[in-house]
């Protein structure tokens, strides 16, 4: 199953990369080129990519993925950059380093709710510590010194998180 | 934290799933240097680029047991080997005379396709698998030599 998540992961990519070698399609040999080269990088890699990777491959996260990037990220990163942009101007900030309590269980889950949290300006991730269900966060305007969630530093990305992580 | 336990856990899983795709990647480029930039050079330190994030995100200590010494130092030398294996087959003619493409069976395709240019495609790709092999070979042994830490 992990060689299965390798190999289609990468022909993804191959067919992005080669479309349109015949007409908007694919000629003949360039599947083939691709799906050669693909099973050697997925023989290559099946040990790297993670044990439950294969989840990954269902549709419905696909949709979930593109949703989230569509709807709550892009809006968080809008938001953000807009409350950034008048933290310069104004000069009001009030820097730190928070501890935020989070409710993740596996890697993909924390890796999601960090790179979502680094992504909306105004906030960084540090640190993720699993084994503290913990996050640290470089905060431009600390409102909370302890946070009991994640609500106020991130808004519903880890909701978000917990559902395409899983 | 130590060389022997990697980076965080964001690094490694980012590292896991980006290491395919620079692999793919990397394949992309080396078999089609006869059609885009790039070519076996660049397409095989991209791949080497996937071999050195795995070393510095997980670790030495990962790499060492997934590293095997006598492989890539075999395959480095093979795909010298097939560079100079097609480099001879013209020899009739001259060195280095491009017989695939002149009369060859395989390789001459209409230009601009994946299979035409006769004996290029076979040495880029010979080129990709020795530059790939030879700079995880070198980072490997970089990493592994680590009198510092003592």
């Amino acid at each position: 199953m992990r060689f299965i998540a390798a190999f289609v992961w990468s022909l993804i990519l191959w067919l992005v990369l080669t479309a349109g070698s015949r007409g908007l399609l694919w000629s003949t040999e360039e599947l083939v080129a691709g799906v050669i080269f693909s099973a050697v990088v997925a023989f290559a890699t099946r040990d790297v990519i993670g044990e439950r990777a294969s989840r990954f491959l269902n549709p419905v996260k696909w949709v979930g993925f593109a949703v989230y990037a569509i709807g709550p990220l892009f809006w968080g990163m809008v938001k953000a950059n807009f409350d950034v942009a008048y933290r310069v101007i104004t000069g009001r900030i009030k820097p730190g380093i928070v501890r935020v309590p989070v409710d993740l269980e596996n890697d993909a889950q924390y890796t999601i709710m960090s790179n979502s949290i680094t992504l909306t300006p105004g906030t960084l991730t540090i640190d993720a510590c699993p084994d503290e269900k913990a996050l640290y966060v470089h905060w431009i305007n600390v409102t909370e010194r302890e946070p009991e969630s994640s609500e106020v530093v991130a808004g519903p990305f880890e909701k978000w998180a917990r559902r395409l992580g899983r | 934290m130590s060389s022997e336990r990697g980076m965080s856990l964001i690094v490694k899983t980012t590292a896991r799933a980006t290491i395919p795709l620079i692999g793919i990647f990397g394949a992309y480029v080396v078999s089609h240097g006869h059609l885009t930039p790039g070519g076996g050079f660049q397409g095989g330190a991209t791949i080497a680029g996937a071999g050195i994030l795995f070393l510095i995100a997980f670790g030495f200590g990962e790499m060492e047991k997934r590293y095997s010494h006598g492989l890539y130092s075999a395959l480095e030398g093979l795909g010298g080997l097939a560079f100079l294996g097609a480099a001879m087959l013209g020899l009739g003619v001259a060195f280095f005379y491009n017989t695939l493409w002149h009369n060859g069976p395989l390789f001459n395709g209409r230009p601009g396709t994946l299979l035409s240019a006769g004996y290029l495609p076979i040495m880029n790709l010979a080129v990709g698998l020795k530059v790939f092999t030879g700079l995880v070979s070198a980072m490997v042994a970089i990493a592994a030599y680590r009198r510092w830490g003592e």
